[in-house]
């Protein structure tokens, strides 16, 4: 019942949340300055062109009028056309999608692959020379701009020896780059977490009474301890990926990915408002979707959590 | 206090990322603030004759092209003494004015609970379901790229981190008897507010903004990147990177040098929020 009730709370502020961002969407077109009409067309536009393009995007009408016809449209599942595209605007952004989530998958994954280990071991061997050397990694890894790691992984493995190709979308190889770029920040945010986390449950009671017990050092560290120092990891991994789908603006440009970056660069670059407002709007959701399923899972794992 | 002050200044001088940190800060501010006086040449003024010169270290002294130059005959080491003075500037406004608007909205929030916290927190909340870039990159390009445009957008992304934090430090010393007491003294909520409880949450927001310099300099250079932070000609990382990466493979060095600016002052203001860290954050208090 509580779980339940929790749910229910937890989705009603989301769906808040998405309220908010839709009005947010919507306002920042309309208080742009000049003519949303206007900033769309060329410059030596008519004013015939301008008041057509008025009255095609709806521009003529109240602002509440033109809010409540935009929110009734989205939730019948249409986000409107694309100016420049001539596409309706949910295609665009779907089609693009699976390039953006299939970067981040793998992005997480290899990211993962490295900082755990790191972290717990650094965790474990509290100032040692891997210690040390983590979180020096970790703090690398978050002063790094990816820009400036992307261009370097370009420079070495692209242009000097040979190995990858720099730009575009397709297998594996392809896909390494970036994914390593896109997965950076995580790696150092999650060795960091880690380390200093696992360090604190190894002094827990219970830890040391599984030593008095007589197991052995590694079925402690890998059995104990790590599950609960994995929980906060576990929300952070959570925040980063709806962080990732809508954020890698940089990387996909960096690596020509064409992904909902690429996509959210050449709206920019196009002026194409319907589309932009559909991307912030979609974008948002993703992330508020992802953070309430890690929400949940969280309360699945851990029971303590269940009644806050 | 004063043993306190002198536990302090023991701990700084203990930390290596700290004591580092702190002497690359100092090199970049001096560098930034004195960089007119060092630098020859212009750094906007285009010189086609003068295009991709490899860098000439300190062969010819100060007034070779210590770094080379970029795809434009401007000077490289220049344009990153110059551009240095930006990021700081930008960096400091992106730190400071968020930090004030976020506490005080974190303190009421915490400080009065209920529907005044579910307001603060709601907004809060659909501010931080917008990705940073996504929401940046918009505003940059509706409004138009100025420095100006580029600091409000820094405000509006940079408060609901200040707030978080300091809703959850107001929240832990809300009940303390000392506040109860001065409330049943007759002190006011705003007098509580300020002179009571701010006090007391100064460490966590010390920590906070000294870790949100780098992120802040690297969202500016991130904008930069993509040509919707700070406008050309002005030199920016950021947009310096953007201008070599076309010519990466014939002219590395217009790539590695700003970039390897950009990470050395990110790098060093983490270290420095590192050490800040380790010596306030009373989880450390040994």
């Amino acid at each position: 019942m509580a779980t339940a009730r929790f749910l229910l709370k937890r989705l009603l502020a989301s769906l808040l949340v998405l309220f908010g961002v839709s009005i947010i969407a919507f306002s920042l077109i309309r208080i742009a300055p000049g003519n949303p009409a206007m900033l769309m067309l060329p410059e030596n536009a008519t004013e015939e062109q301008i008041k057509n393009t008025e009255a095609k995007m709806g521009l003529d009408k109240p602002v509440v009028e033109q809010y409540l016809s935009y929110m009734g449209n989205v939730l019948q599942g249409d986000l409107g056309v694309s100016i420049f595209y001539n596409e309706t605007c949910s295609n665009l952004i779907f089609k693009r999608l699976p390039a953006t989530a299939q970067l981040t998958l793998i992005a997480v994954c290899i990211s993962l692959i490295i900082s755990i280990p790191l972290g717990i071991i650094a965790g474990i061997k509290r100032g040692t020379g891997v210690d040390f050397g983590a979180v020096l990694f970790a703090l690398i890894g978050q002063s790094m701009s990816q820009v400036w790691f992307g261009l370097l992984l370009i420079l070495l493995f692209g242009v000097t020896l040979g190995w990858l190709p720099t730009q575009g979308y397709g297998g594996f190889k392809n896909i390494l780059m970036p994914a390593i770029t896109l997965g950076l920040p995580l790696s150092a945010i999650v060795v960091r977490m880690l380390r200093s986390d696992m360090y604190d449950v190894m002094q827990e009671d219970y830890i040391v009474s599984t030593y008095a017990k007589g197991i052995g050092q590694w079925e402690i560290y890998l059995k104990y301890a790590l599950k609960n120092a994995l929980l906060p990891v576990i929300t952070v991994t959570g925040m980063q990926i709806g962080q990732l789908l809508a954020g890698a603006i940089i990387v996909e440009q960096i690596f020509g990915w064409p992904g909902l970056g690429t996509l959210t660069v050449q709206a920019i670059n196009m002026r194409d408002f319907p589309l932009i407002q559909s991307i912030l709007l979609i974008t948002a959701a993703i992330f508020v979707t992802v953070n309430t399923l890690v929400d949940i899972l969280y309360t699945v794992i851990d029971p303590r959590m269940k009644l806050n | 206090m004063v043993v306190r002050r002198k536990s302090i200044l023991r701990k700084m001088s203990k930390s290596k990322f700290f004591i580092i940190g702190s002497l690359l800060v100092g090199i970049i501010v001096l560098l930034a603030i004195f960089a007119p006086l060092i630098v020859r040449f212009d750094a906007e003024a285009t010189d086609l004759r003068a295009r991709l010169i490899k860098p000439e270290f300190f062969s010819k002294g100060l007034n070779g092209h210590i770094l080379g130059t970029d795809s434009l005959g401007r000077d490289i080491f220049t344009r990153l003494l110059i551009g240095s003075r930006i990021s700081l500037i930008i960096a400091v406004v992106g730190v400071v004015f968020p930090s004030i608007i976020g506490t005080i909205l974190g303190m009421v929030s915490g400080y009065f609970g209920k529907i005044v916290d579910s307001v603060i927190m709601r907004f809060n909340d659909i501010q931080l379901s917008i990705p940073v870039m996504v929401f940046a990159i918009t505003v940059m390009a509706i409004f138009g790229n100025s420095i100006r445009n580029l600091l409000i957008v820094l405000v509006v992304v940079g408060w609901v981190n200040y707030t978080r934090v300091m809703r959850e430090s107001v929240m832990g010393i809300r009940d303390a008897e000392f506040i109860k007491a001065s409330r049943v003294l007759g002190g006011s909520h705003l007098h509580i507010i300020f002179t009571q409880i701010l006090p007391n949450i100064i460490p966590p927001l010390i920590i906070l903004m000294s870790q949100q310099v780098g992120t802040v300099i690297l969202t500016e250079a991130n904008l930069s990147f993509l040509g919707l932070g700070v406008p050309l000609p002005k030199p920016s990382w950021g947009s310096m990177i953007a201008d070599g990466r076309e010519y990466i493979a014939s002219a590395p060095w217009t790539v590695i040098a700003p970039g390897f600016a950009l990470m050395i002052t990110v790098l060093a203001f983490n270290f420095v929020g590192d050490g800040v860290r380790d010596v306030l954050d009373p989880k450390n208090i040994d």
